[in-house]
């Protein structure tokens, strides 16, 4: 019996790692190109076929991309412009969340409906109206503009509704019986349990404020307030197509996205985590 | 404390409050000046003088747009893009990013570094995906027509045959995006108690059993979700439209907003952009109308 | 329990303003319109009013290695005119048509820019851009250095509305290598379609997979290609499409056949990843129908000799021009003083200089010295089929719809390359869908 139980393990672990790997073979190979190709030389990222060993490596792709631009000054506005868009949505998207999914109040499902609507317009037919709405507040060139976006995320107040629906009411209603007020009871019961999911969207959000393209674009024109994937934009010229510079600028913008998942893995505990049940 | 109706409508203001704010600014307003240039034939490359009468004498066109849309073929033909784009992709991803959370649900060695390496693709911008998928899916040289050979497999041309195009597009998103919803996902299981597990056990279900009795029906308020936002989000196809294929080959992956984006900023009828995006804006929030009546069917709340 | 999220807000407020303040430590320049008088205009010499003026200037050309050069520019310019002051705006070309269109129809127009000529019916029909007709006549500087043509493709309908900056042309590129292996005598200036062909199928027979010339199917070659046929695909007048007129039907079964028949132009699906550059790069195409500004990267790329020629005609000879020029903005507060500006970089002999040592295009400010300088370049060597070139351009069709022609049209263009559709057919359809699509002037 008890061998059977353990081959049995072994063999799902087996496969684990078996299509764990396969499928994160598909994955690593993109990966490798992008190193590779930041690695190389003009030429040789257009020999055909692709070289997968290449014969030179040169650190040339680098020293370019922080001759083109203020490359340091261009990951500090990422980061403050990140940091802070995520954090404040976190926030706002926390509390209007606990609003839809555990206050009753009349309008809420249309209301939510109207947020959830927005999502259904693409970009591209409001960003001359935006432009005029936050250029002619004096915003262009601001981290302001790209961080006020961050108060009115339709998806993660979606994705925590959807979540904090599945928090049964009886949670809510001890603490109630124990007198908390609402915001006591978003703090002290509603946000301890929705940890995995507020650390998922955390790295999302982080990495959606992170490679914003099209507002920062028009948004954040000078050098030295460009940021990253803004910055990376500028590389190809009308004749040029610098793909070296441009995948090490990408190497060294994923990385500090990669640190704040590892950040947010931590906090993905195994097993659930519950606070102050009672039945 | 009294249950006042008035108390829940004040907290509620005060926890929407911000966000309030934000819709305003980001969306309500814009909105409204995007609708009402979707009624001119403002092309878009002279200032919008919205509050000027001789801008809407001259511009003003009433509903002429919206018609010349719907009477187009090219419409039509993107709408069908988009259609094939939806069913081809949505499947393939939902059980792809389950599968994946599935898999790293579990605490094993190497954990960790497999959650990582399954969501590069979504830190990777759509440049650097679209330049491997081209190569991925060279119909000579490619590695994806190389494995297929081996397996006594002629691959079709991807992206330069026309009925193939889109199913090429499929496989880059969905590998692009497995990681994303996949850790949605994870956040989701992640949820579940395993005492209901260990329960279920213990009466002698199996593993593909408890995954259908307790994982699913625990789930289908994220499967919910992920459905919902990549509906949406399909239906906003467009980088890698524009990358991969440049909307071809001849026309076979024009999609809407990539026409949007064309009639926009490049064909400078940004009128004409504007009434396809609120015609696309109705077509959306239809689709997504129909989900939610049916949620009430399939999506179980309780915990 | 409101207290509390009212604290929250108050919090986020404050968070808000600290960032609302916070910006580039270099503040924006405003501009400070002054009043000028027309009369002051007229003499640029003359001294003007004290505060200076702020022209907003955006570019694309200068990203491409010319930031310096463009910076020394505004030097020298700012010296000669003390009171203006130039606020230069370089994006990369990717983007640059978005950024400009979301400036300009935002309300928020930069003084000067520059402008593709694919782009620049569409700011004229749009009145996005002002008649230069009265600066340049007031204008004190030589401007008979701009050639005629180039000053031209930047005029509608008898009015200028666009400095001429740079130009490129197409021609002819073939690997001289490949013809010596086949044994063929290289291109001549004489040399019609037949000629060219007959070359490339002896070069295709080489082995399997060579190729012996490769002509893009796109609107952007075929406008020009059926001018060679003696066809358009206009009317003379631009007010009626003639797409799918038996010279042009011709002209496109000749570049379908070499795909589709001969096969020595490779399709879309033989190219593969490749684009059409990385095709002829690998050494087994023998010649390629692109621009001059290929050589830098076929300099740096090929690993075989190579030559170029002027385009092969047909009927007669028809060749490419390309060109980006500098415009004002019709809302600019400053409109003289921007004129100045883009004055100067047009004829500054500087300027020139640096685009012969880009490589990439030639400046439409023809000094001696810098096209000598570019003549004697190489490779190639035979850069005098450069300027022979210029003798058979034809413009580029000048509506303001052409963006949507070309997306159009190159649809159906692509469908018969790839043998979905005769030529006959694809050029009726594309007639009809223009038509239904695009109603011109």
């Amino acid at each position: 019996m008890r061998n059977k139980m353990q081959s049995k393990k072994a063999l799902s672990t087996l496969w684990f790692y078996v299509f764990a790997t396969g499928v994160g073979f598909l994955i690593v190979i993109p990966l490798y190109w992008m190193i590779i190709t930041a690695l190389k030389t003009q030429t040789a990222i257009f020999t055909y076929p692709i070289e997968w060993f290449p014969s030179e490596i040169t650190l040339e792709n680098f020293t370019d991309l922080f001759a083109r631009f203020p490359f340091g000054r261009v990951l500090l506005n990422s980061t403050i412009v990140s940091v802070a868009y995520s954090a404040i949505s976190m926030v706002t998207c926390c509390m209007a969340a606990f609003a839809f999914a555990k206050i009753p109040f009349r309008g809420r499902e249309a209301l939510l409906k109207v947020y959830l609507a927005t999502l259904m317009i693409p970009f591209q037919s409001t960003l001359i109206p935006l432009f005029m709405l936050f250029n002619s507040a004096g915003l262009s060139n601001t981290y302001s503009s790209v961080i006020i976006p961050s108060l009115f995320r339709v998806f993660g107040i979606f994705l925590l509704v959807q979540h904090m629906r599945t928090i049964p009411d009886d949670y809510i209603d001890a603490a109630r019986i124990d007198g908390a007020s609402y915001f006591t009871i978003l703090w002290k019961v509603i946000l301890p349990l929705s940890l995995p999911v507020i650390a998922g969207y955390a790295v999302i959000t982080f990495m959606d404020a992170w490679n914003d393209y099209l507002w920062p674009l028009v948004m954040l024109t000078k050098p030295e307030m460009m940021t990253v994937p803004v910055a990376l934009g500028m590389v190809n010229g009308q004749y040029e197509r610098n793909f070296g510079v441009q995948m090490a600028g990408s190497l060294i913008s994923i990385v500090p996205v990669v640190l704040i998942y590892l950040a947010a893995q931590s906090k993905m505990k195994d097993g659930l985590t519950l606070g102050g049940i009672k039945g | 404390m009294r249950k006042n109706r008035n108390n829940h409508a004040l907290a509620a203001s005060a926890f929407l409050a911000p966000s309030m704010v934000g819709f305003l600014l980001i969306a309500a307003i814009p909105f409204a000046l995007s609708f009402a240039i979707s009624f001119t034939s403002w092309s878009g490359i002279k200032g919008l003088e919205l509050f000027s009468p001789s801008f809407w004498q001259s511009n003003f066109i009433g509903l002429e747009n919206y018609s010349k849309i719907l009477k187009s073929k090219e419409f039509w033909v993107s709408l069908l893009h988009v259609g094939q784009y939806m069913v081809l992709y949505i499947p393939l991803m939902l059980v792809s990013s389950l599968g994946i959370a599935m898999l790293l649900n579990k605490p094993r060695k190497g954990t960790a570094f497999f959650r990582l390496l399954f969501y590069i693709p979504v830190l990777t911008s759509w440049v650097a995906g679209a330049i491997i998928w081209k190569w991925v899916l060279d119909p000579q040289y490619g590695i994806l027509n190389d494995i297929l050979a081996r397996i006594g497999i002629s691959g079709p041309a991807w992206l330069q045959d026309a009925k193939w195009a889109m199913f090429g597009i499929v496989l880059a998103s969905v590998w692009k995006d497995m990681g994303f919803y996949g850790l949605i996902f994870l956040g989701g299981l992640k949820n579940i108690n395993p005492i209901y597990y260990e329960a279920a056990h213990l009466d002698g279900a199996g593993r593909f059993q408890s995954f259908l009795k307790i994982t699913l029906p625990m789930l289908t308020p994220m499967v919910f979700f992920v459905l919902i936002i990549s509906l949406i989000n399909s239906f906003m196809l467009f980088p890698q439209v524009m990358i991969m294929t440049n909307a071809g080959p001849a026309g076979a992956t024009q999609v809407i907003v990539e026409r949007i984006y064309k009639y926009g900023f490049s064909y400078y009828k940004m009128g004409y952009a504007s009434a396809l995006s609120w015609l696309l804006f109705l077509i959306v929030f239809l689709f997504t109308y129909l989900q939610q009546k049916l949620q009430k069917k399939w999506v179980n709340y309780d915990a | 329990m409101l207290k509390k999220s009212t604290v929250i807000l108050m919090v986020i407020l404050m968070v808000l303003g600290l960032f609302a303040g916070c910006q580039a430590p270099a503040a924006t320049e405003t501009t400070e319109p002054v009043a000028t008088d027309e009369a002051v205009a007229a003499q640029p010499a003359a001294p003007e009013a004290e505060e200076p003026i702020t022209i907003d200037f955006m570019n694309f050309s200068a990203n491409e290695g010319g930031l310096l050069t463009l910076g020394l520019m505004k030097d020298l310019f700012e010296k000669d005119n003390p009171n203006i002051k130039i606020n230069i705006e370089t994006f990369g070309y990717d983007t640059y048509a978005t950024q400009l269109q979301t400036r300009v129809g935002g309300g928020d127009a930069p003084d000067c820019f520059e402008l593709g000529l694919d782009a620049f019916p569409s700011y004229v029909d749009q009145s996005a851009v002002l008649s230069l007709d009265d600066l340049t006549a007031a204008s004190t500087t030589d401007l008979s250095v701009l050639t005629e043509k180039s000053v031209q493709a930047f005029s509608l309908d008898g009015v200028k509305y666009g400095m001429p900056y740079s130009y490129s042309t197409v021609v002819l590129i073939y690997n001289k290598d490949l013809f010596d292996q086949a044994g063929v005598s290289y291109p001549t200036a004489d040399w019609t379609w037949a000629d060219a062909d007959a070359a490339a199928l002896k070069i295709k027979a080489l082995g399997d997979d060579y190729y012996g010339l490769i002509q893009p199917i796109s609107t952007y070659e075929f406008f020009k290609v059926v001018k060679q046929y003696n066809g358009g695909l206009l009317n003379d007048d631009n007010t009626a499409f003639t797409v799918n007129r038996a010279e042009n039907v011709q002209a496109l079964q000749r570049l379908v056949d070499n795909v589709q028949v001969t096969n020595i132009c490779p399709s879309t699906e033989q190219r593969g990843s490749l684009d059409e550059w990385g095709m002829f790069k690998l050494g087994k195409t023998g010649m390629i129908v692109t621009g001059i500004w290929a050589f830098p990267s076929f300099t740096t790329d090929c690993a075989f000799a190579w030559d170029i020629a002027v385009e092969p005609g047909a009927e007669t000879k028809a060749t490419h021009y390309f060109a980006n020029g500098l415009a004002v903005s019709a809302d600019s507060k400053n409109a003289e003083a921007a004129y100045k500006w883009i004055e100067f970089l047009a004829t500054s002999e500087q300027v020139a200089q640096l685009r012969i040592q880009l490589g990439w295009e030639l400046p439409c400010a023809t000094y001696q010295t810098a096209m000598d300088q570019y003549a004697k370049l190489t490779p190639p060597a035979n850069r005098q089929a450069v300027f022979d070139s210029l003798d058979y351009v034809v413009p580029v069709p000048q509506i303001a719809q052409f963006s949507q022609m070309a997306d159009i049209l190159g649809a159906e263009l692509e469908a018969a390359a790839n043998g979905s559709k005769t030529p006959q057919q694809a050029l009726d359809d594309a007639q009809a869908a223009l038509e239904a699509a695009i109603t011109l002037g």
